[in-house]
C-alpha cells in the first residue's frame, strides 16, 4: 500500500501549563473545542497530513506537558522537533514573561535550525487580555519568528499558524538540500520517502531524490 | 484408540488455538440476546447517532496512521540485527489485528452491546458525540463556552468512560441482585474485618479480585495502611489522624498565598478544574476546595517532590470511596451540601492520608527527573523489544478457550487424566 504522504516530520508544542497547548492541537487535527482537558501527563501526540506547495506533508505534532517538573522528560523531544510552536496564553503576562525561558531552552536542546513560531492563544477572551497584541509582535521580531495571536475556542488563527510552521520547516529543509550537503543528510531527520514506483511524476516524486 | 480419542477430542473443540475470535473485556462482554432487544429499542430512540467511533473508525485505521510514528526518530540505541524478524513480526501482529477489529466491528455494527453496558451511566453521556458535535458548529462561528454549564456536554481529550463505570460501581442503587459467590465473598469481608486483628495478608488476597462496595471503604484504608489492623484501635486512630490533618490545615493552609508557595499553589488551581471535567460532582466549590486543601497540604509536606500534574487524579477514586459510605445514590451527580460538616471532613481526612500513603509508594514518579517514570518507561521498552511479546498480547486478548464450558473443560481433564494414567509407567516419555 503506498505511504499516502511525501515528507514527514515532527512539530512540538510548548509552553506554560494551562496555555491551551492540547487544545490547538485538537482544533488542528479534529477541529474539536473543549474548553476542559484533563491536564497532559508528560507528552501526548497528534498526526495530520496537509498539503502545502503541492507536497503532502505528514505532521506529528507533540505535545507537552507545561509543568516544569515534566521537563526533564519533555525536553527528550526537542532533539527530534523540526519545528517549535511556543504558545502563551494572552490573558496571562506571567506566561508571556515566561517565553523567554522556553526560548532558551530551544536553544540548547533542539537541534540546529529548528524552526519557531509564537503564538498567543485564548485571543477570544479580549476582557482578560494582559498581553498587548503589539507586545506578542516584539517579542517575536526579537527572536526572529513569525506571530500569531490564535484561539482553538473561536478557531482563529489554527490552520493559518499550523500551515506557516509547516512550510517554514519545508523551506528550512529545503534551502539545506540546495546547498553544499555538508552533513549526512538523514541526520536532517527529515523525510521518510515512499518507495512507490507506480506513482506519477510529481513535484513530490521529484523531490525523492533529494530527500531521502 | 488412544488416537482416535483425541483426534475426536481436538475436533470437538471447534475453536483452533490462535484462532480469532472477538475481544470480550470489560467494555466489550459477551453478547447477551436479551439485552440485545432492548437496547436497539433504546438506539433508536436516541436517533441513531453515530456513536464514539465514528472518527477512530478501526484499530486498523488507527495503527496505519501511527505506524510511523517514530519512523524518522534515528535513535541511537536502535537496534537493526534483526529487521527481517521483526518486520516479519508486526506484519503479523497487524494482520491479526485487522482480523480481530473486522470480526469485532461486525459483532458491534449489530447489537452494540458494549454501549448497553453503560446504561448506568446518566443519558448525556450516551449522546455526547452529537451534544459535541452540535456544540462544535457553534462554537466554530463565535460563541464561547468556557462555563461549567456545558462542561458536561464536551467531550474529555482521554477516554473518562472508566472512570464513570468505576464510579458507578460505586452507587448501591441499581446494581444487580447479588450472586451466591458475592454473597459468600461478602460474608467472607466481613468475617475478616470484624475479627479482632484482621488478617492483613489475607484481606489483601481476598481483595485480588475486587472488593465488594460494602466493606471497600474500611477495606481501603486498612489496606493503605491507615488504619490499624486491630479492631480496638481503629475509632481512636481515625479521630486521631483526622485531627492530625485538620491541624495542618491549620497551620499551613493560610501560606498558600505566601511568595514561595505561590508556584505550587497556581499550579494546583489550574488542575483543579480540569479534574474530572466532566462529571458534575467535582465542579462543586464545596468538592474543589477540599481538593485543593488536600493537595496543598501533601505538596507543602513533600517538598521533594511538591505538587505535580496528575497528583490530582490519585485523590479521586479515595474520595470517590470514601464519599459512597454516605451516599446511597448516584455518587456522580450527589450535591455535598446536604452532607454535615463532620462527614465532609471525615471524607477530606481519610482521603488525605490514603492518598498520601498511597504515594509513598510512587514518589519517585514526581522528584526531580521523574526516576520513576524513566524506569518504567525503560522497562516497558525491553518489554516490546522482545519478538513474541505482540503475539502474546494477541493470545491473551483472544484465548481459544474463552467460550469454553464445562463440558470442555471436563474433556480437557479427562483426556489429560487418561494420559498421564497412560504413561504412569514411563514417566520419561514425559521428558523432552
Amino acid at each position: 500500500m503506498a505511504k499516502q504522504y511525501d515528507v514527514l516530520f515532527r512539530l512540538l508544542l510548548i509552553g506554560d501549563s494551562g496555555v491551551g497547548k492540547t487544545c490547538l492541537l485538537c482544533r488542528f487535527t479534529d477541529n474539536e473545542f473543549h474548553s476542559s482537558h484533563i491536564s497532559t501527563i508528560g507528552v501526548d501526540f497528534k498526526m495530520k497530513t496537509i498539503e502545502v506547495d503541492g507536497i503532502k506533508v505528514r505532521i506529528q505534532i507533540w505535545d507537552t506537558a507545561g509543568q516544569e517538573r515534566y521537563q526533564t522528560i519533555t525536553k527528550q523531544y526537542y532533539r527530534r522537533a523540526q519545528g517549535i510552536f511556543l504558545v502563551y496564553d494572552i490573558s496571562s503576562e506571567r506566561s508571556y514573561q515566561h517565553i523567554m525561558k522556553w526560548v532558551s531552552d530551544v536553544d540548547e536542546y533542539a537541534p540546529e535550525g529548528v524552526q519557531k513560531i509564537l503564538i498567543g492563544n485564548k485571543a477570544d477572551e479580549e476582557q482578560k487580555r494582559q498581553v498587548g497584541r503589539e507586545q506578542g509582535q516584539q517579542l517575536a521580531k526579537e527572536y526572529g519568528m513569525d506571530f500569531y495571536e490564535t484561539s482553538a475556542c473561536t478557531n482563529l488563527n489554527i490552520k493559518e499558524s499550523f500551515t506557516r510552521l509547516t512550510e517554514l520547516v519545508l523551506q528550512a529543509h529545503r534551502k539545506e538540500l540546495d546547498g553544499v550537503r555538508t552533513r549526512a543528510s538523514n541526520e536532517m531527520a527529515l523525510a521518510e520517502l515512499e518507495e512507490d514506483e507506480s506513482k506519477p511524476e510529481g513535484p513530490a516524486n521529484s523531490s525523492k531524490t533529494c530527500w531521502c | 484408540m488412544a488416537a482416535e480419542n483425541s483426534k475426536q477430542f481436538w475436533k470437538r473443540s471447534a475453536k483452533l488455538p490462535g484462532s480469532i475470535q472477538p475481544v470480550y473485556g470489560a467494555q466489550h462482554p459477551p453478547l447477551d440476546p436479551r439485552l440485545t432487544k432492548n437496547f436497539i429499542k433504546e438506539r433508536s430512540k436516541v436517533n441513531a447517532i453515530p456513536l464514539k467511533n465514528k472518527k477512530a473508525s478501526s484499530f486498523h485505521e488507527f495503527a496505519r496512521n501511527t505506524s510511523d510514528a517514530w519512523d524518522i526518530g534515528d535513535d541511537e540505541e536502535e537496534d537493526f540485527s534483526s529487521p527481517s524478524f521483526q518486520t516479519l513480526n508486526s506484519k503479523v501482529a497487524l494482520a491479526t489485528a485487522a482480523q480481530v477489529l473486522e470480526n469485532h466491528s461486525k459483532l458491534r455494527l449489530k447489537p452494540e452491546r458494549s454501549q448497553s453496558t453503560t446504561s448506568d451511566v446518566p443519558a448525556s453521556y450516551k449522546v455526547i458525540k452529537s451534544s459535541s458535535d452540535a456544540q462544535l458548529s457553534r462554537n466554530s462561528s463565535d460563541t464561547c463556552l468556557r462555563n461549567t454549564l456545558h462542561k458536561q456536554q464536551s467531550l474529555p481529550l482521554r477516554p473518562i468512560i472508566p472512570l464513570v463505570a468505576r464510579i458507578s460501581d460505586q452507587n448501591a442503587s441499581g446494581a444487580p441482585p447479588m450472586t451466591v459467590r458475592e454473597k459468600t465473598r461478602l460474608e467472607k469481608f466481613r468475617q475478616l474485618l470484624s475479627s479482632h486483628n484482621t488478617d492483613l495478608d489475607e484481606l489483601r488476597k481476598c481483595s485480588w479480585p475486587g472488593v465488594p462496595r460494602e466493606v471497600r471503604p474500611v477495606t481501603w484504608r486498612l489496606l493503605s495502611g491507615y488504619l490499624p489492623a486491630n479492631t480496638e484501635r481503629r475509632k481512636l486512630t481515625l479521630q486521631r489522624k483526622r485531627e492530625e490533618y485538620f491541624g495542618f490545615i491549620e497551620q499551613y493552609y493560610d501560606s498558600r498565598n505566601e511568595e514561595h508557595h505561590q508556584d505550587t499553589y497556581r499550579q494546583i488551581h489550574i488542575d483543579i478544574p480540569r479534574t474530572n471535567p466532566l462529571i458534575p460532582l467535582f465542579q462543586q466549590p464545596l468538592v474543589q476546595e477540599i481538593f485543593e486543601r488536600i493537595l496543598f497540604i501533601w505538596a507543602i509536606r513533600h517538598p521533594a517532590s511538591g505538587y505535580v500534574q496528575g497528583i490530582n487524579d490519585l485523590v479521586t477514586p479515595f474520595f470517590v470511596v470514601f464519599l459512597s459510605e454516605y451516599v446511597e445514590e448516584d455518587v456522580e451527580n450527589f450535591d455535598v451540601t446536604n452532607l454535615s460538616q463532620d462527614m465532609l471532613r471525615s471524607i477530606e481526612a481519610d482521603s488525605f492520608w490514603c492518598m498520601s500513603k498511597l504515594l509513598d509508594g510512587i514518589q519517585d514518579n514526581y522528584t526531580f527527573a521523574q526516576p520513576g517514570i524513566q524506569k518504567k518507561v525503560k522497562w516497558r521498552k525491553e518489554i516490546l523489544d522482545e519478538e513474541d511479546f505482540q503475539g502474546l498480547l494477541m493470545l491473551l486478548q483472544n484465548l481459544p478457550t474463552i467460550h469454553w464450558g464445562n463440558e470442555e473443560i471436563g474433556l480437557l481433564l479427562a483426556e489429560a487424566y487418561r494420559l498421564k494414567y497412560m504413561f504412569a509407567d514411563a514417566p520419561n516419555h514425559y521428558r523432552r
